[in-house]
């Protein structure tokens, strides 16, 4: 518990370091707010646009479609906002920063995966919470209490998922250094969950579901709450969840053991 | 992601929003092209060399800055277009989609409106760089820009499905000559009496960010000082 408590001090404190950097760039994070949002509203558009056109894609109603979208921008946003520091490891490893983390009595993978949260996501998750809220309110679905509580957890399992993947990403970066191109390939895979992942091609389903387990993440919390049928079952979820964690973990330790701080 | 979305959004259709199957296909495929050739830029940051002095020593060189940048932007540029023939190769070899091929009149003029796309995204990202001279916020109207510029362009989607009066809108600023008017020159998709207003319309923008950019250039280095450069 105290050791906890340790963590949050110092989460607080970066925290706390991030918001008074966003205040004194106030103008740069007021655009980017805006930027975020517009690209949000884009992305609506693009669904009322085809629901114009078509009734249902792969399966799915055009309203159970905007629920698979508004998903995976909550997990997106919410694991981006916590864990956008990963984006800067590569010049922390070039520049021999690395070593200062790895001699300081906190895991060091805290601090890689969640030093400078990200403002702009994290104050845009209200205006997008608050207007998701209310645009399922005017769908037609069938939301239950049960669904609501399981939707929770698999959003939380999501953010679980999303953390291991990071784990992945910073320990290729101790090895290769270069991170960019493996955040951006990331980026590129995780935006395939803005539809349901069981729309594409069976192979790129099935590497969705148990190689980079984007559809885990998006994919099965929206089909909980909408109540359809689930791609993969739960339980198998929290296993593959799990195993992702572990793998990735011994992944960073194996990656770690390599680390010869050549730059530093 | 695209070509899958619009696979499946084509499964039980014949035709959406006035393209067929190989036409939006082909739409796809063109579009990337042109990412890679006309919006993707190696100028993301030059409001910030601007800020920091760092084009100081670019002055000194016995090249001009714009001259040295357009070599710049020229080698990512081929770098980009060569990693999205790989990419639209295998993709092309795996899904085998039919793709809609221009006659070679429209194909010529296509070349020529794709460098007009490029001169105008190199202008805008110049007109940007001078953020640097006067402000340390440079990111920010840039992250907007880009955002604006994805879906302004036709690059998330064709234009030509908004509503009416959001194209009307567009067709008034140069951002859809930067991918969307290309593609739709490839589709075959623009009447031939239009040909000529398009072309004029794409060096009108030039011209005009060209000018744009010499004033406020001229302007921005009057007051550049790069201090302790």
């Amino acid at each position: 518990m105290q050791r906890l408590a340790i963590y949050w001090r110092v989460w607080k404190m970066s925290g706390t370091n991030a918001l008074q950097v966003a205040f004194v760039n106030r103008g740069t994070n007021l655009f980017f707010l805006l930027g975020k949002s517009f690209r949000f509203l884009i992305s609506l558009l693009f669904l009322l646009l085809i629901k114009e056109q078509v009734t249902t894609v792969g399966g799915y109603t055009n309203d159970e479609m905007v629920v698979f979208f508004l998903t995976y921008q909550l997990i997106d946003v919410t694991s981006q906002s916590i864990l956008r520091n990963v984006y800067q490891f590569g010049s922390q490893v070039k520049s021999g920063e690395l070593d200062f983390l790895l001699i300081k009595p906190l895991n060091p993978l805290f601090r890689i995966l969640t030093d400078k949260p990200d403002i702009n996501d994290l104050l845009f998750l209200f205006p997008m919470t608050i207007g998701s809220a209310y645009l399922l309110s005017t769908l037609s679905l069938s939301i239950t209490p049960l669904s609501a509580v399981l939707f929770a957890v698999l959003f939380i399992n999501g953010l679980i998922l999303a953390l291991a993947l990071h784990i992945f990403i910073v320990a290729i970066a101790v090895s290769i250094v270069e991170i960019e191109g493996v955040v951006w390939l990331y980026r590129d895979i995780t935006a395939l969950g803005r539809f349901p992942v069981t729309i594409y091609h069976e192979s790129l389903r099935l590497a969705l579901f148990f190689l980079v387990p984007i559809g885990l993440m998006t994919t099965v919390p929206a089909q909980v709450l909408l109540n359809t049928k689930l791609s993969v079952s739960l339980p198998l979820v929290f296993v593959i969840t799990g195993a992702t964690l572990i793998l990735s973990v011994l992944f960073w330790k194996y990656s770690l053991k390599k680390y010869s701080s050549a730059s530093s | 992601m695209a070509l899958s979305v619009w696979s499946v959004l084509f499964v039980n259709q014949e035709t959406l929003f006035s393209y067929n199957r190989a036409e939006m296909i082909s739409y796809i495929f063109v579009a990337a092209l042109l990412q890679g050739l006309i919006l993707a830029t190696s100028l993301h940051g030059l409001a910030q060399r601007v800020y920091s002095g760092e084009i100081s020593s670019l002055l000194l060189k016995p090249m001009s800055l714009f001259s040295y940048l357009a070599i710049e932007e020229v080698a990512d540029k081929a770098r980009n277009v060569l990693a999205t023939i790989i990419e639209s190769g295998i993709l092309l070899v795996l899904f085998q989609p039919q793709i809609v091929m221009p006659s070679s009149g429209a194909l010529i003029l296509f070349l020529l409106w794709t460098c007009g796309g490029v001169l105008l995204n190199f202008l805008f990202s110049l007109l940007f760089g001078t953020l640097g001279f006067w402000s340390p916020e440079t990111w920010g109207p840039k992250f907007l820009f880009f955002i604006f510029l994805d879906f302004s362009a036709g690059k998330l989607f064709p234009l030509n499905i908004l509503p009416v009066w959001l194209q009307t809108m567009l067709s008034f600023t140069p951002f859809p000559y930067l991918t969307f008017m290309q593609t739709q020159l490839f589709l075959d998709k623009v009447p031939v009496g239009d040909l000529l207003k398009h072309s004029f319309l794409i060096l009108f923008w030039v011209a005009l960010l060209a000018l744009l950019n010499s004033l406020l250039w001229k302007r921005g280095f009057k007051s550049y000082a790069a201090q302790g450069q």
